[in-house]
């Protein structure tokens, strides 16, 4: 009958602290939960440092990859460094990079003949125009775990690289990103889907 | 920003009472391998001062407390309407034998515990929120119906917000009494998700409640992990253009990118002390296994073999990491030294075996495996031992990640559409859905208890 008012209140706050006092092992149980939280909001506090932009040392500059790892995508040493006889070219000659896109077998990254005929074709463009720089994307469809694949688009961006290599262009023309399973040209709804989605792209940069 | 990031981790006040004999009693001894799941009643929580009927305070803790507990495994929920008592009435009339006592002290609540006892229940939870002058307070009680006496009771005050942490709280309170271990209520889970159209990180409560988009890189973020003391998130952007490794602080929101060597800087990894982390880098030409310390500094690497390694994860103990290496013709599961020494394969079943998680018990490791078209969560024990298929035809099941306990696991699946996060318990026997927000959410990753 007293259940609402203040007075109750008051009195229930003087028993819980006299709980408080009294039950020994209910005690510890509630200043433990306190407790707990506290050193969460200090560390809160310690921490913000003025976002140092940067700590970690700068990495490395890009090694050149390991030539003794890659037996499969290795090119046959044939016609050598085709070597940068192209003059100071006014413009580039232009390209479809698109068609020349590699697809790849199922959890793959090897060129098939179709693929090196295309890396070919694309080695021999950028032997002529000598101040094109290309990013190489390797993909992968959907099947399989995100990232083995994302490890499996950068085997595929590295099979061509190091065919273009192979070729007599230089690395430094050439970068790799692996998307893995990330930006699928198709929806990965059915087997002709995911085909097309297991590929590396060619694309142009400065 | 900053205060979403601090909001879970702020205390609210907090009371209680418990008879201090009946903490030393299990009523549920989880550890044995056949226990039996405890009859528990959930009376439908009371909200007499709500001043708005459509806050539904008493119906919103009722369910999130049937959920925590469902969701647990340890309990038979008892239907409180078999009971004659469902609903908590003014004491009328003669009381029952024996009364609970009162939370407060200051009133004897009456309880017929007989109709309780009826109903098969051996433990009955009753309680009450509150919200008036914007401070919400949740009572909630835990009784033992056979002894007809109370367990523990508890009062948390807070805001309006704050209810569904109140409740997580009471039922690792509950949880705690009767088995003697903590729960994984108040947990969390981060998860990445694409309703903006980019891959952002997510976190939301351990039951799928309370999501919140916690990067906007707008790009693509992947394998966010947490820290071992959970604070802080490791993961995957492409933000710079390339992917690399981030850390961000919960608690402040401050985010640094600590490796970004070019090529792969993916699958991090923490280190049980929290100290490192072991991840996927091909700056040497091939995706092979580094450790690095938290600040990006200290690289070290762990392997050197022409084919994929990726995906590690750590024993408890930091003595092991388990990870997927192609060098078998297909990707399976090893397993060798945090030194990188003494490589062995764990997973012969099947041609496609990926993203190991290993048990924080460090019993089992859970993996996902291709199976004629779909994937499975699968177990194994660190020895190869008693492989298991926790998923049958739930569409394509990914990305396994453990409770905190060892006893549940959070995975990606297709099973509705999505894909979308889930829950099952380490036998495969209870799944529940988590997550159902537009976009595919993949990459679970459950966090440790915060309160430890």
């Amino acid at each position: 009958m007293l259940k609402k008012s203040s007075v109750w209140l008051v009195v229930l706050i003087s028993i819980v602290a006299l709980a408080f006092i009294a039950t020994g092992c209910a005690k510890k149980q509630v200043v433990k939960e306190e407790a707990a939280a506290k050193p969460v909001v200090e560390a809160k506090k310690e921490e913000p440092k003025p976002e140092p932009p940067q700590v970690a040392p700068p990495p490395p500059p890009k090694e050149e990859a390991k030539e003794e790892a890659k037996v499969e995508a290795a090119p046959p040493p044939k016609e050598e460094p085709k070597p940068e006889a192209a003059p100071p070219a006014p413009a580039p000659e232009p390209i479809d990079l698109v068609s020349l896109r590699l697809q790849f077998a199922f959890d793959d990254y090897t060129l098939s003949t179709k693929s090196k005929e295309n890396v070919e074709k694309l080695g021999a463009w950028l032997s002529k125009n000598s101040t094109e720089k290309i990013q190489i994307e390797g993909h992968t469809c959907d099947i399989g775990t995100a990232e083995y694949n994302l490890a499996l688009g950068e085997r595929r961006a590295n099979s061509a690289k190091k065919y273009l290599e192979g070729l007599g262009i230089a690395s430094a023309r050439m970068s790799t990103i692996s998307y893995g399973e990330e930006r699928p040209l198709a929806p990965n709804k059915n087997e002709a889907e995911r085909s097309k989605n297991r590929r590396d792209e060619f694309i142009k940069t400065k | 920003m900053k205060k979403t990031f601090s909001l879970f981790f702020v205390a609210f006040l907090l009371v209680g009472i418990s008879s201090e004999l009946l903490w030393a009693k299990v009523y549920i001894d989880i550890r044995s391998p056949s226990f039996r799941k405890f009859p528990i009643a959930i009376a439908p929580f009371q909200s007499p001062l709500s001043p708005n009927e459509d806050m539904k305070l008493g119906e919103r803790a009722t369910d999130i407390l049937n959920g925590d507990l469902s969701l647990s495994g340890f309990f038979a929920l008892i239907d409180p309407k078999t009971s004659g008592e469902a609903i908590i009435k003014p004491p009328l009339g003669e009381p029952s034998t024996g009364t609970g006592q009162g939370l407060m002290g200051a009133h004897a609540e009456v309880i017929d515990f007989r109709s309780w006892a009826n109903t098969g229940a051996e433990a009955l939870v009753r309680g009450e929120v509150t919200y008036k002058d914007r401070s919400l307070a949740l009572e909630a009680r835990l009784y033992d119906v056979l002894k007809k006496e109370l367990i523990i009771g508890k009062r948390y005050i807070g805001e309006i917000t704050d209810l569904s942490r109140m409740v997580h709280r009471f039922a690792d309170e509950i949880v705690f009494a009767l088995t003697g271990e903590h729960g994984f209520f108040q947990t969390k889970i981060v998860f990445v998700s694409n309703p903006t159209g980019n891959k952002e990180i997510y976190l939301m409560d351990f039951d799928g409640r309370n999501s919140s988009q916690i990067t906007r890189h707008q790009s693509i973020c992947l394998s966010p992990r947490f820290a071992p003391d959970g604070t802080k998130i490791a993961f995957t952007s492409y933000k710079a253009g390339n992917p690399d490794i981030y850390i961000k602080n919960l608690l402040n929101g401050e985010e640094r990118r600590i490796s970004y060597y070019p090529g792969l800087n993916i699958s991090p990894a923490w280190s049980p002390d929290g100290q490192r982390l072991a991840l996927t880098l091909s700056k040497d030409g091939n995706p092979d296994l580094y450790i690095i310390n938290q600040d990006g500094s200290g690289l070290l690497r762990l392997t050197d073999h022409p084919a994929i390694d990726v995906s590690p994860t750590w024993s408890p103990d930091g003595k092991k990491i388990a990870f997927v290496s192609s060098r078998g013709g297909n990707p399976q599961i090893y397993i060798m030294d945090a030194q990188g020494r003494d490589v062995q394969r764990l997973t012969f079943e099947g041609n496609y075996n990926t993203h190991p998680a290993w048990s924080p018990r460090g019993d089992r490791i859970a993996f996902d495996a291709s199976m004629g078209g779909n994937h499975n969560i699968c177990t194994i024990r660190p020895d190869g031992s008693d492989f298991r298929i926790l998923t049958a035809n739930l569409g394509r099941c990914e990305m396994p990640s453990w409770s905190p306990d060892g006893r549940n696991l959070v995975f990606s699946s297709t099973r509705d559409g999505g894909p979308h996060i889930f829950l099952i318990d380490a036998e495969g026997t209870r799944i529940k859905r988590l997550t159902f927000q537009k976009g595919g959410d993949t990459y679970p990753n459950w966090s440790p208890r915060f309160n430890e």
